[in-house]
């Protein structure tokens, strides 16, 4: 099924918008994952995925406040739907059901 | 505080906000200002204006300028289905259009016929506006350059092309706003020779060194920065130089311009282009003048004006035409004047744009012509069009099921008008080509009629391509939209049952409207023809008030009164001669001045001006201008008795003629006695109104000799008249001019305008019957079966004939009454540049209504008579 397939990118900013809960736009989101992820990211690329999760309906946005630091313009805030609920948790239980799998000694050193 | 001072750099916000789309602008505008707020608290605002920058680069990417996806997925969706490939469907209408074409000949070959006659007159109409419209318009800063003109305030105001010779050094010595100030006299036909044998006749041009900083005349050879700075140097054209000296090199030769003046030829200039009013093929110092033609150039004398001494400036960047008008020359006219004669003499520039066209002061044509010839085009397009438009209209009934079959099939109105459209672009290409072609023919016709050289070249003149491009696109639209809406507009049940007629009240009507305004435009274009013509013939034959038949005028070249005596005795012995006489101008002539006349012991001048004609005795018996009063003048050298004519006296104010012999009169300064009345005779053309005229005694200033000649042994006398007239002017060339002909010239203007105006309206009646025959056609096809039973139940033809034509005859009424009145209204305000006119009577509109109702009427009959003649058992068979 188209959509449910998730990227690393789009896993993480998933996340960091299912974490940020209430206040999830992108320059918050950003600001997450360079502190998470300590590598270099542009906000154009936070931007163009969080269209794609728009798209692919894993996620709904709406228009927040206008504020003075952002100049007078309103922010885009994120909320994770139902369907990016899921397909977060799908992730997840792939991930443990593959981890589970995987013996103690399989690493091998 | 900090805040405020802190900003992006506003062209990457600008670059964001032009390339954003709009759902997505405020989110990005808004989170990268945040970013640079924070990063300008924590790095300083350099650092965050690069970071900025970056982020923009960063953030160019398809998804920064998309649509919102969501919304054109949408839309894709729904348009999946019934959206034709327009590409693939080009093909198709292009192939349908074809067979069509092909298959309704008679449709094809009358559309095309007419619209390239259309185009085609549109086409040479704008070749010779545009032609016109170029005159001077190749020099450097031409918006600076302007002729200084006279106008002078007597009574009535008249205007002058010259200024006195002194102005021009005035104005460049005491006003410091001209960059260049250049004077120049014209000299017509003068003799040039390079020996005795080698003579030709040129217009001289008399020029300061400056003349040539402000126009654009290039030399081609000799040294620019010397040119007519020395005396006694000339410069010629190419072309002139290779009719002189063939190949051999112009430069170094010398020339002798009349008897009077030896040049040697310094420069040699490319040959002046066509769309220049500058005619002269030699130019010569300024300075010269003074020993060619000292008359022209008496020391600062400021009191004549004369129209060949002219002065052109180029102001200094920056100071208005209107200023110097306003403060500039007025000054002039105050310092150099006394104060009733600087009310008198006043100056102004005249643009150099407005040298061409200003009739008042001797332009080559009329705005108001070429304006006329572009509504003339713009008619001739809009019959053709209008044409187009009848007959697809009607034919639009016959390819009903076609349209039906379309529409069924699933297209749109907006396909199938388009398809209309790719036709009509077809005929109007192919019409178009077909025009280029036959303006190109035609060209040749009108550059002879017009006396120039115009010449169609796409690649020379880029303005043409992109007036056929408007012209093509403005053709199409005009003639494809109309009929394009109502086929595309057939319900498509009618129109495949067939039921579709041409009785649908809108439709008839446009098209009904349409016919009308064609026959109107081809009554006005008649009525036009008409009117212009009488005019001219009127002109042309009117009673002048003065003998013009079997008058020949002959040139003197200079007036040495011992060679114009023998002249005189010698022509006067000739057997076909019968009367000779010596004179500056002949009785009719635009070339003729005014000055002031102080009379008897009036303490003032008149307020009116007078023109001088100065004539020996023998000028009033030979050219049979009556006497009403006094005597002929008798034979003097000098300027001792004054004929007047009626004008003059009314306008002296005396009650008879008598009043006036006897008395004294001071006229151009001179004083003399008034001998005698004339008669009014028309001086100049039928345009001007008879104005005060003197006439005099001064041989000084003869320049032409007329001879009665007896025309049974023309030929002869003129070899006589040219030996003779050779022998004592052997270094100038015999030229002769008949005398009616020399009048027939003050109309030529208005002839080429007639010829034209006929051709157009020709052409307009031609299309307009092609545009009928096919309207007619298509409505006997139509009525076959309604005549069918008409002529069973008994009709005979003509019945039938009256079927079709009542409808005609009506429609032609109408156009009358539209076109009659703007007929009227167009040709009194042409015919009020004449002084003496026709008055356009009901015989011109009738003339109109009979040819139209004759041509129309032929054009109907020829196709209804083939109707009614048809067997009504072949027509109701069809069944």
């Amino acid at each position: 099924m188209k959509g449910t397939q998730l990227g690393e990118f789009e896993e993480v900013v998933l996340l960091s918008i299912a974490s940020l809960w209430d206040d999830a736009y992108s320059v918050a989101v950003l600001e997450v994952l360079n502190k998470r992820l300590a590598r270099p990211m542009s906000l154009g690329a936070v931007h163009r995925t969080m269209q794609r999760l728009e798209e692919k309906r894993l996620v709904s946005s709406r228009f927040g406040e206008a504020s003075a630091e952002r100049g007078g313009r309103r922010k885009r805030l994120f909320t994770v739907t139902m369907a990016g609920e899921q397909a977060l948790r799908e992730t997840r239980r792939v991930r443990n059901e593959l981890w589970d799998n995987i013996s103690e000694t399989a690493f091998g050193n | 505080m900090k805040r405020e001072t802190n900003s992006p750099p506003r062209w990457a916000e600008r670059l964001i906000e032009n390339m954003a789309a709009p759902h997505l602008r405020e989110e990005i505008l808004g989170d990268l200002f945040e970013l640079f707020q924070k990063r300008s608290m924590r790095l300083g605002e350099l650092p965050a204006q690069w970071l900025y920058v970056l982020d923009v680069i960063l953030l160019i990417h398809p998804r920064l300028w998309r649509k919102n996806a969501t919304a054109a997925r949408l839309t894709q969706h729904s348009t999946d289905f019934s959206k034709p490939n327009p590409i693939v469907m080009l093909n198709n209408y292009i192939k349908v259009a074809f067979r069509k074409l092909n298959r309704q000949k008679s449709y094809t070959l009358i559309n095309t016929i007419s619209l390239s006659l259309g185009i085609a007159c549109a086409i040479l109409i704008f070749t010779l506006v545009r032609y016109h419209l170029s005159f001077e318009d190749f020099h450097a800063d031409k918006d600076r350059i302007y002729r200084i003109y006279s106008e002078l305030h007597g009574e009535k105001i008249s205007y002058s092309t010259g200024v006195p010779n002194p102005l021009g050094q005035a104005f460049r010595a005491e006003h410091d706003v001209a960059q260049k100030v250049g004077r120049i006299a014209f000299l017509p036909k003068r003799v040039v020779s390079l020996n005795p044998q080698k003579k030709f006749e040129e217009d001289i041009a008399f020029a300061d060194a400056d003349f040539f900083d402000i126009f654009n005349f290039p030399l081609i050879e000799g040294d620019s920065r010397s040119v007519l700075r020395e005396p006694n140097t000339a410069l010629i054209t190419k072309q002139t130089a290779r009719k002189y000296f063939g190949n051999t090199a112009a430069v170094g030769q010398l020339l002798r311009i009349d008897d009077s003046l030896m040049v040697r030829v310094t420069g040699v200039l490319r040959d002046l282009p066509p769309n220049t009013d500058f005619h002269s093929q030699i130019f010569v110092p300024f300075v010269n003048l003074q020993d060619h033609s000292p008359w022209m150039v008496e020391k600062d004398w400021w009191m004549s004006v004369n129209k060949e001494m002219q002065c052109f400036v180029r102001l200094k960047p920056g100071v208005t035409a209107a200023s110097v008008n306003k403060a500039v020359l007025p000054a002039i006219s105050s310092t150099h004047y006394d104060k009733e004669m600087a009310k008198y003499f006043r100056f102004k520039l005249q643009p150099l744009s407005d040298v061409h066209f200003n009739m008042d002061l001797r332009g080559k044509v009329d705005k108001k012509n070429l304006q006329t010839f572009g509504w003339i085009g713009f008619f001739l397009v809009l019959t053709a069009c209008v044409n187009f438009v009848n007959l697809a209209t009607a034919q639009a009934v016959g390819r009903s099921r076609e349209i039906g079959v379309r529409k069924a099939l699933g297209s749109r109105e907006g396909s199938l008008f388009w398809q209309f459209m790719i036709e009509t672009a077809i005929i109007a290409t192919g019409a178009l080509v077909i025009a280029a072609g036959l303006a190109h023919l035609a060209l040749p016709f009108v550059n002879r009629l017009f006396e120039i050289n115009l010449s169609i070249n796409p690649f020379q003149d880029k303005t043409l391509p992109v007036f056929l491009g408007i012209l093509l696109i403005v053709v199409i639209f005009c003639s494809g939209a109309y009929p394009g809406l109502i086929l595309a507009r057939f319900q498509p049940v009618a129109a495949l049952k067939g039921k579709l007629t041409l009785q649908t009240p809108g439709m008839f009507s446009v098209r009904r409207g349409l016919v009308i305004g064609q026959f109107a435009i081809s009554q006005l274009l008649i009525i036009g023809t008409l009117v212009i013509t009488s005019q001219l013939r009127y002109s042309q034959q009117a009673d002048m008030g003065f003998q013009k038949e079997a008058v020949v005028i002959l040139p003197i070249p200079d007036n040495q009164q011992t060679k114009i005596k023998t002249l005189g005795t010698e022509l006067s012995r000739l057997s076909g001669i019968d009367n000779v006489t010596f004179f500056d101008t002949p009785p009719a002539s635009d070339a003729i001045g005014s000055t002031n006349i102080q009379f008897d012991m009036r303490p003032e001048p008149e307020k009116f001006s007078i023109s001088i004609k100065a004539a020996d005795d023998q000028y009033v018996p030979m050219f049979k201008i009556p006497l009403i009063a006094g005597r002929n003048l008798f034979i003097s050298d000098t300027i001792r008795e004054y004929l007047l004519n009626e004008t003059a006296v009314k306008a002296l104010g005396l009650k008879t003629s008598d009043d006036a012999l006897g008395k004294p009169a001071t006229i151009n300064g001179r004083r003399g006695t008034i001998v005698g009345v004339v008669k009014d005779f028309h001086f100049r053309s039928l345009r001007l109104a008879i104005e005060p005229l003197c006439l005099t005694t001064h041989s000084e200033v003869y320049n032409s000799c007329a001879l009665k000649i007896n025309l049974s042994y023309m030929a002869t006398t003129i070899d006589q008249m040219k030996a003779e007239w050779t022998n004592i002017y052997p270094s100038s060339i015999f030229t002769y001019q008949f005398m009616d002909e020399d009048i027939e010239r003050f109309y030529k203007l208005d002839n080429m305008l007639l010829r034209l105006i006929q051709a157009f309206a020709a052409v307009a009646i031609f299309v307009g019957c092609l545009g009928l025959y096919g309207l007619v056609s298509f409505m006997a096809n139509q009525k076959t079966k309604e005549i069918g039973v008409r002529k069973v139940l008994g009709a005979n033809t003509s019945d039938i004939l009256w079927l079709f034509g009542k409808e005609f005859i009506r429609l032609l009424l109408i156009a009358f009454m539209l076109a009659a009145p703007l007929a009227l209204w167009i040709m009194s305000r042409w015919l009020n540049d004449f002084a003496y006119h026709i008055v356009p009577g009901p015989g011109v509109f009738a003339l109109a209504l009979m040819t139209t109702f004759s041509v129309a009427s032929i054009t109907v009959a020829f196709r209804s008579v083939k109707a009614s003649m048809i067997n009504p058992i072949m027509t109701l068979r069809t069944e």
